[in-house]
């Protein structure tokens, strides 16, 4: 099933950012509460986009951790002006680009046995797996995971959260052309994974 | 100048895909792909890919996740205002994990010491003749990989606290280094709760707040970063409690129930 692509809980921006505001200035008082209403608010969302990712249930809950308490800390930082979802996912995005890359040191040092046991993600599709209509988003998870980290993040930014460039340089701290470049050898990659696909269900037509 | 005059590159034809065009460049796209069928054939696979990005499937948190995540996160929350001091909990993969290792050999390897209330490590005065031997055996090993894990650790703090902050963007192996004291330091922890050792398991917990912060934290750190480091190992006096352990390790092994040669 598809997800809805729109932007990060785009239908909760408009009334809940006041109430969003006003509970980081209380969580950053000391409310518990508060904190727990953001995270409430919130936490899927984050579960989402560290999904895309990390690429695992169990990554992804631990990005979402990871997140908040990056975010608690940096409470005072935040600005009122700006919108706290808008924040708190830029911090996710972070968190789980430094978690997959600090998961990928852990798993070059693992032995080679472990590794070779592992599902390659940039095996290619075969046909018999594009066969199976439900094999789609394993392929694609398959491609996404094939990419650079950067490359992947944004992607995931542009595609699933309509970032725009400038919003993808700033979290990736790159320059505008160098954001959309990444972007560009994204859909490129992702074109050349999936073209079995988008061949297979051409036929089907 | 006609549609086909010129041809889009791919680069144009994502931009256009994602609307990331001017109004301009876009009806000139448009009437360039209604003319050429090599370009179409670009675009479209370029829609193709949109539409399956779009269906992939992200699992949807089961309910009561908002609270699992409370419950993982507010004993990892920071001491702030009027929260209590809290410590950063495991997730249910490392609980399971360690349990597993600790179950193993947890139980038996610090059977041949304790760890007093005051921090030092003391000889269990009565071990029978049957069991001393393999006890001790097992504690040299741990105690050596103990002095280990907690020499690297103080190595690491003290580089912490003495990188200039223009040096920040040069961490990696400072993460890195974190990041496998981490991995050992939860096994250690376990056992170490597996005996009943609480202080010992306090200084792990301690140490292992702040190598997880710099393990998951950001590859080039700013200022602040570093600050927010530096300021939890000085407010934890973290190095203090990791030279004191290092030390009390360090007196175990010397102690003559222990087989030097071994070392």
């Amino acid at each position: 099933m598809a997800e809805p692509t729109g932007r990060f809980p785009a239908r909760l921006i408009p009334q809940m950012q006041p109430d969003d505001t006003m509970l980081v200035r209380q969580a950053a008082g000391g409310d518990q509460t508060a904190f727990r209403l953001l995270v409430d608010r919130h936490s899927r969302s984050v579960f989402r986009l560290a999904f895309r990712i990390a690429g695992t249930r169990e990554d992804a809950e631990d990005v979402v951790q990871e997140t908040f308490i990056r975010a608690f800390r940096q409470l005072d930082r935040f600005e009122s002006r700006s919108n706290f979802g808008t924040w708190l996912y830029r911090i996710g995005f972070n968190c789980a680009i430094d978690f997959t890359r600090s998961r990928a040191h852990r798993e070059t040092a693992e032995p080679p046995d472990v590794l070779d046991q592992r599902e390659d993600p940039a095996a290619t599709p075969t046909g018999h797996d594009v066969v199976y209509a439900g094999q789609i988003s394993v392929q694609v998870q398959r491609a996404l995971r094939a990419l650079s980290d950067q490359e992947r993040t944004a992607f995931v930014m542009r595609h699933y959260h309509q970032c725009s460039i400038d919003e993808i340089g700033r979290t990736l701290d790159l320059k505008t052309s160098a954001a959309k470049h990444a972007v560009f050898r994204a859909v490129r990659k992702m074109r050349v994974a999936l073209r079995p696909l988008v061949t297979s269900q051409g036929e089907g037509m | 100048m006609t549609p086909l005059d010129w041809h889009p590159t791919d680069e144009d034809l994502t931009l256009h895909a994602y609307r990331d065009n001017t109004p301009e460049e876009r009806a000139a796209v448009d009437r360039h792909l209604h003319e050429c069928a090599s370009c179409a054939a670009i675009a479209h696979e370029i829609e193709a890919l949109q539409h399956l990005a779009s269906a992939v499937d992200v699992p949807e948190p089961e309910a009561g996740f908002e609270d699992a995540v409370w419950a993982r996160l507010a004993p990892a929350l920071p001491h702030r205002a009027a929260w209590p001091p809290v410590r950063r909990p495991w997730s249910l993969r490392q609980v399971v994990a360690v349990t597993a290792w600790a179950a193993a050999v947890g139980g038996i390897v610090i059977a041949g010491y304790r760890w007093n209330s005051s921090g030092i490590v003391t000889p269990v005065r009565q071990p029978t003749a049957v069991a001393t031997a393999p006890s001790q055996a097992q504690e040299r090993v741990l105690l050596t990989a103990l002095d280990a894990h907690f020499s690297q650790t103080e190595m690491l703090f003290v580089e912490l606290m003495n990188a200039p902050d223009d040096a920040a963007g040069s961490l990696a192996f400072e993460r890195a280094t974190a990041d496998d004291l981490v991995q050992s330091g939860r096994l250690y922890r376990a056992t170490a709760a597996e005996a009943g050792h609480r202080r010992l398991t306090d200084v792990l917990d301690d140490v292992q707040t702040v190598l997880t912060e710099v393990a998951l934290g950001p590859e080039k750190p700013g200022k602040q970063d570093l600050a927010a480091i530096r300021s939890r190992i000085e407010d934890d006096d973290l190095l203090f409690k990791v030279r004191a352990v290092t030390n009390d390790i360090r007196d175990r092994q010397q102690q003559p129930g222990t087989n030097e040669g071994a070392l």
